[in-house]
């Protein structure tokens, strides 16, 4: 025994108490609008995505959630009579300025889709196609970037003896994963996701929201999904979008326990009429 | 609030309400009855509260069961979260006030075994004041208004003043004659059990706020129980 008094800690760490320390602004929607033809999908847009964070996007279907994923990478900009108005800033610059190159804003901003689609190649090519489109490697250096990235969508120890092996014979969670693994293969600084899980089953499912946490220490991640439970699992920022409006953003624990606008509460409490 | 598209869920939400209406009401009546049968030192009835006190056990073992239940199958979230989370945390302080009472009628079949004390006579008005704030503290949370409860907190410290009162008075008594020392420990544990049921009203009201608001009531509230310095 000793003679020590015995103290008592009264404060509680900063850290411990929940303060989210601010992150810096990796991509940024400013007054965005779209349109189809005579149809506006969205309107006035205005949002921050945290760097190294997860921000999911939730809202009932059609209320434009999938549709402003697809703006920040410009995949609208194939099909005639679609057009997005206002501005998407990747630090700080426009990518929807027709003069900022599509292959650079590509490689910078990643996407994974509902549905798996591996080429048909094995699973090795499915990986160093696309990287071959943007550096010249060396059979070696290519062999150890298809490895990290491999790894990196946590597919690594269930494909390395079958590398040669056809993409298509992989589990439809696998073919996720390789969906991941070639996205993440290009180093890109943000990741979209849109509705990755919607067609796996719970375990797969599982281990796709584990990569995300991991996943966000390297890129930054921002999801849409339908799946409020899954926003809620593991999303750091959540955006509640209705009728191509964005409703309310904020960290995730704030819009589940204590959402500030009526129609937020209605969604995410199933009483949406 | 509109309806849950899911209509069984909004009747389990309503279920979980009514049976924390029914253990405040059994808790609430407990009380009263605890301090009847000490007033008419009537051990037959006392044996009687202690033994009703199983029926508020009963009921908070449902509301956890039903808590449980809708936290693992509907996973609420927002205002039905805190709704389920304000249930099991109003359930526990209900309890507790049973159990306060209870003790409060078993004590009293040791007080029996005495003669009487005059002491005793401040006690009825301290428990009417803790059975009117669980009353007024279990009304705001029935009409979930947040105001209300907040009243409520901020008369606890009333309830506080009375029981330091009557600790001073039962402490002279004591000190003038030495022979109701027994009888006066009794009668302070009981002063202090009804000083404890204020503190739960003051939990109930709190809970009923963090509900309404999501967020704790500001500021600490005024505490006047001076008898530990």
């Amino acid at each position: 025994m000793t003679d020590a008094p015995i103290t008592f800690a009264t404060a509680v760490p900063q850290a411990a108490a929940g303060a989210a320390e601010p992150s810096r602004v990796k991509l940024a929607a400013r007054n965005l609008a779209f349109h189809y033809g005579d149809f506006t999908a969205l309107k006035d847009i205005s949002f921050d995505v945290p760097e190294n964070k997860v921000t999911a996007l939730i809202g009932p279907s059609g209320c434009g959630k999938s549709t402003l994923l697809r703006i920040f990478n410009r995949i609208y900009s194939i099909y005639p009579g679609q057009r997005a108005t206002g501005e998407v800033l990747l630090d700080g610059e426009n990518v929807l300025d027709p003069k900022y190159p599509l292959n650079r804003l590509r490689s910078k901003i990643g996407m994974v889709f509902q549905k798996p689609v591996p080429f048909p190649m094995s699973i090795f090519d499915n990986i160093a196609y696309g990287i071959g489109h943007y550096e010249k490697l060396s059979k070696a250096d290519m062999a150890d970037r298809v490895e990290e990235a491999l790894r990196q969508a946590a597919l690594w120890d269930e494909v390395k003896d079958k590398l040669k092996q056809s993409a298509l014979g992989l589990s439809g969670g696998q073919q996720q994963r390789l969906c991941i693994a070639r996205a993440v293969a290009l180093k890109p600084q943000v990741i979209l996701f849109d509705e990755p899980t919607s067609a796996l089953d719970p375990i797969a499912t599982g281990k796709i929201e584990q990569l995300f946490a991991e996943l966000k220490q390297q890129f930054t991640i921002l999801i849409v999904t339908h799946n409020m439970q899954q926003a809620a699992r593991c999303s750091d920022f959540t955006a509640f979008m209705y009728l191509g409006e964005l409703i309310e953003h904020g960290p995730t624990t704030t819009i589940f326990t204590k959402p500030t606008k009526q129609q937020t509460e209605d969604y995410i409490t199933g009483r949406f009429g | 609030m509109t309806d849950h598209i899911v209509k069984s869920y909004d009747s389990e939400l309503k279920r979980l309400d009514g049976e924390i209406q029914r253990m405040g009401q059994i808790a609430v009546a407990q009380l009263d009855a605890a301090i009847d049968v000490l007033q008419r030192r009537d051990s037959q009835a006392a044996m009687r509260v202690v033994a009703n006190d199983d029926a508020i056990d009963a009921l908070e073992h449902e509301v956890s069961h039903d808590v449980l239940r809708l936290l693992a199958l509907r996973q609420p979230m927002a205002r039905d979260l805190r709704e389920v989370y304000a249930a099991l945390r109003i359930s526990a302080d209900i309890e507790r006030i049973g159990d306060y009472a209870a003790n409060v009628a078993k004590r009293s079949m040791v007080l029996n075994q005495s003669a009487p004390v005059s002491a005793a006579r401040g006690l009825p008005a301290l428990a009417k004041l803790a059975n009117t704030l669980v009353a007024e503290a279990l009304e705001a949370y029935r009409l979930r208004d947040a105001d209300k409860a907040m009243a409520v907190r901020g008369r606890d410290a009333e309830l506080d003043a009375e029981y330091t009162g009557l600790f001073r008075e039962l402490l002279t008594y004591m000190a003038e004659d030495p022979r109701q020392i027994t009888a006066c420990t009794h009668l302070l544990f009981i002063a202090k059990n009804i000083e404890r049921i204020g503190d739960h009203a003051t939990n109930i009201a709190e809970n009923t706020w963090f509900l309404v608001h999501g967020e704790q009531p500001a500021g600490e509230r005024e505490k006047r129980d001076t008898t530990a310095g």
